[in-house]
């Protein structure tokens, strides 16, 4: 059996619908619907659709898994009634969010109010459109998906920004501020780290990046850029000890106050969308992505889809690593956080490039091993 | 940004209740703060002359609403002052167990509402938890978990259940634990200092000034705990250390309030034992007959002064939760109070918020104002 992939499984569905739609169509319109072209087409979009999907569903089953974890943390149960085990509560929160209606302030600027959101989730919607999930299950030949991604990912202040201003708060202005504040002060970090991932592994591309962890995984020559990385990423993601643009407390809801209905759910939704970014780009970056040690056995990876259920199983691990930082960390202060940000953060940095160039130089290292590029 | 004001309340998370805090910022610092009171009035002490001196009680538990015991201590004390009553052993050490309980109660509420402040989410369900069983134990004698109407002039309602100290004491030893994992999760954490250590320092001297009382004046150095300094009910018969800090901060506040609650842990047991072995009546003997149920729909029969009373007045004061209560009655003679009239310490601590705020950031507001406790129930009255 041929390896599936994203687009062979787009094709095969695409060509299925095309030839059973075409056996009940008169000769003319069969030779349009099963032409190369509209196949091709058709192939596409649901490529596309079962990318949006997929994230879509992913990102409700993060929240719930964050619910759960959260509740246990807390000594509750989270979610227990919709479904099994609370699985569907999402649906059923995100169904009455839908029917709610946006409540636009009078004196709001109305362009800005309903397209800060909107584009706030769709910019960060395109990021999976690159981010490959196993071998194969990709867009394709993208040399530099990582910073394709990371660029996209670093659009987010601009939109907050525009939906905080517009919506003409003095809590939402205030949280608009420090969020900008907050994500260009931690963007230069997160970039260190991914620089230090990128000198080993030699490539943007996220798949050379995934090969080259075959002997061994990033995290543990270059633990100093993982830490970097996740508390960067902590920031970008305004996850809770660095989630001041929303701090309830004082700031009551930071640059969201103002927007309710669908629009707060867009930015509920793409809040997590953005913490699964970050997890999936930690464990592309230093745990290997969908590869497995070699000491592991060979039925845990041969059966079918077995890359992608071991890479959700990593990434549902690394949001739980985050979840559980939430249930046990007090939040810090803006000031604080940006001292820390440059004081600490880029030192740490730029100790993790230059480790990364050791590592690159040594090319094989005591414990860990080579590099597969150097052959063995 | 220029300078502008913000409306911290009536209805912001901030708050802890229904009030206005005004600040006026400059970017991310406070240059002034305006506390607005009075959302939550309903006039209970204009109420109170209106009943009887037992159904005033019910209205105790609506001052604050998770010291209603404490409350209720309050007004019973100046009314059995006024009324010349003096209630039976037994029951002064009941509503001792009452008071402290309620103090940790209360304390452990705070506890959940400050973390909260400060981000910390899992100590916040904790608190709640362990609040619960202290709430299941009032339960357990009164029948209810948050308006208790528990106390009478001359006494309390009734006696506790058979089987209630044993229960207690589990409760007081699971309590001691949880108060160690509090403090591990707050003071073992290098955020939380770095949030709280220096944070709303008003010193002693300021604290005088401003009649600020209760943990934020303990935490400034002094030790001036009104159980000690003017016991009443049986406080001069059990042992505890007043719990003080320096610092006058934040951290002082959080760290006067845990030990407090260790101090109540303490008179708790002892006054566990003197129940076990002293039974005897809850109620005074020769009660006024006017003092039971009341014989009149209210309103209906006004004021009507029994000629044949003795008239005083009555002042207690005792130490809150939150700081200083003070209750002040008067008895011309009839079944119904003359004039009520309370200090409410919070009201007090909230209108220094100025002298606590200023010279720090917008994210410093929620913890200060959190360490100030504020119980927007007693405060409006």
């Amino acid at each position: 059996m041929s390896q599936a992939t994203l687009y062979s499984v787009s094709f095969d569905i695409s060509s299925a619908i095309a030839g059973a739609l075409g056996s009940v169509l008169p000769s003319g319109a069969r030779a349009v619907v099963t032409s190369s072209g509209v196949e091709t087409g058709f192939a596409v979009l649901i490529f596309g659709v079962n990318i949006l999907a997929a994230t879509m569903l992913n990102t409700i089953l993060l929240i719930w898994w964050e619910r759960k974890l959260l509740g246990r943390f807390m000594d509750r149960r989270g979610a227990m009634h919709v479904g099994f085990a609370g699985l569907l509560q999402n649906f059923a929160d995100g169904f009455k969010l839908f029917r709610k209606d946006t409540v636009k302030p009078r004196d709001a600027d109305g362009l800005g109010f309903y397209f800060g959101p909107t584009a706030y989730m769709i910019t960060s919607l395109v990021i999976f459109g690159v981010l490959p999930i196993s071998s194969g299950w990709d867009t394709g030949a993208l040399p530099l998906t990582l910073l394709l991604a990371l660029a996209i990912f670093s659009f987010a202040p601009l939109f907050i920004f525009v939906s905080a201003w517009s919506s003409n708060n003095k809590y939402s202005l205030m949280g608009g501020m420090r969020s900008a504040a907050q994500m260009i002060a931690y963007e230069v970090q997160l970039l260190l780290a991914v620089v230090a991932v990128v000198i080993v592994a030699g490539s943007f591309d996220l798949n050379t990046i995934v090969y080259e962890q075959q002997n061994y995984w990033f995290w543990g020559p270059l633990v100093v850029a993982l830490i970097v990385f996740v508390a960067a990423m902590l920031a970008e993601m305004e996850r809770i000890p660095f989630d001041l643009p929303e701090a309830e407390a004082e700031l009551v809801e930071g640059w969201n106050t103002e927007y309710g209905g669908m629009f707060f759910a867009f930015f509920m939704f793409t809040d997590y969308l953005r913490a699964l970014v970050g997890s999936v780009l930690v464990v592309l970056l230093f745990l290997g992505g969908w590869t497995l040690p070699t000491w592991v056995p060979s039925a845990a990876t041969s059966f079918p889809l077995a890359g992608i259920f071991w890479f959700m199983v990593k990434t549902y691990i690394v949001f739980g690593l985050f979840v559980w930082v939430r249930a046990s960390l007090p939040r810090v202060r803006t000031d604080q956080l940006l001292r820390v940000g440059w004081n600490r953060m880029i030192p740490l940095g730029l100790l993790s490039v230059f480790l990364a160039a050791v590592v690159v130089t040594a090319k094989c290292l005591p414990v860990f091993g080579c590099l597969p590029s150097v052959g063995t | 940004m220029s300078e502008m004001w913000i409306n911290m309340g009536p209805q912001h998370p901030m708050t802890h209740g229904l009030w206005n805090l005004r600040v006026r910022i400059d970017g991310e610092l406070v240059v002034d703060a305006d506390p607005e009171m009075g959302y939550l009035h309903r006039g209970i002490e204009k109420i109170s002359e209106d009943r009887h001196y037992n159904e005033v009680v019910t209205l105790m538990d609506r001052t604050c609403y998770v010291a209603g015991l404490n409350w209720e201590h309050l007004y019973i004390l100046a009314s059995e002052q006024a009324l010349h009553i003096t209630p039976p052993e037994r029951a002064e050490y009941i509503r001792m167990m009452c008071a402290e309980f309620q103090r940790i109660g209360s304390h452990v509420m705070w506890y959940a509402a400050f973390v909260a402040d400060i981000g910390l989410l899992s100590p916040m369900l904790y608190g709640f938890r362990d609040r619960d069983l202290v709430l299941d134990l009032f339960q357990s004698f009164t029948g209810a978990r948050m308006t208790y109407e528990y106390m009478r002039v001359g006494g309390v309602r009734n006696d506790l259940p058979p089987g209630f100290t044993d229960q207690a004491r589990k409760v007081l030893d699971w309590l001691m634990d949880r108060f160690r994992d509090y403090d591990q999760l707050c003071l073992g954490s290098a955020i939380f200092h770095k949030r709280c250590d220096n944070l709303g320092v008003l010193k002693a001297n300021d604290c005088i000034a401003l009649g600020v009382t209760g943990p934020p004046l303990r935490s400034a150095g002094l030790k001036r705990d009104l159980r000690k300094d003017r016991p009443y009910s049986r406080y001069k018969e059990v042992d505890f250390d007043v719990a003080v800090a320096d610092g006058a901060d934040v951290t002082g506040r959080y760290l006067v309030r845990l030990e407090e609650m260790r101090q109540s842990v303490r008179i708790l047991r002892q006054v566990l034992d003197w129940l076990d072995h002293h039974p005897g009546p809850v109620m005074a003997d020769h009660l006024p007959r006017w003092l039971g149920a009341p014989y009149a729909p209210v309103g209906r029969e006004g004021y009507v002064l029994k000629r044949n009373y003795p008239k005083g007045v009555g002042f207690s004061s005792i130490e809150e939760p939150h700081g200083e209560a003070q209750a002040y009655v008067v008895n011309e003679g009839s079944e119904r109070p003359y004039r009520v009239k309370f200090r409410s310490p919070v009201f007090a601590n909230l209108s220094a918020s100025r002298n606590f705020l200023v010279g720090y950031r917008v994210a410093d507001i929620p913890p200060i104002m959190g360490s100030i406790d504020p119980c927007i129930g007693e405060v409006d009255r």
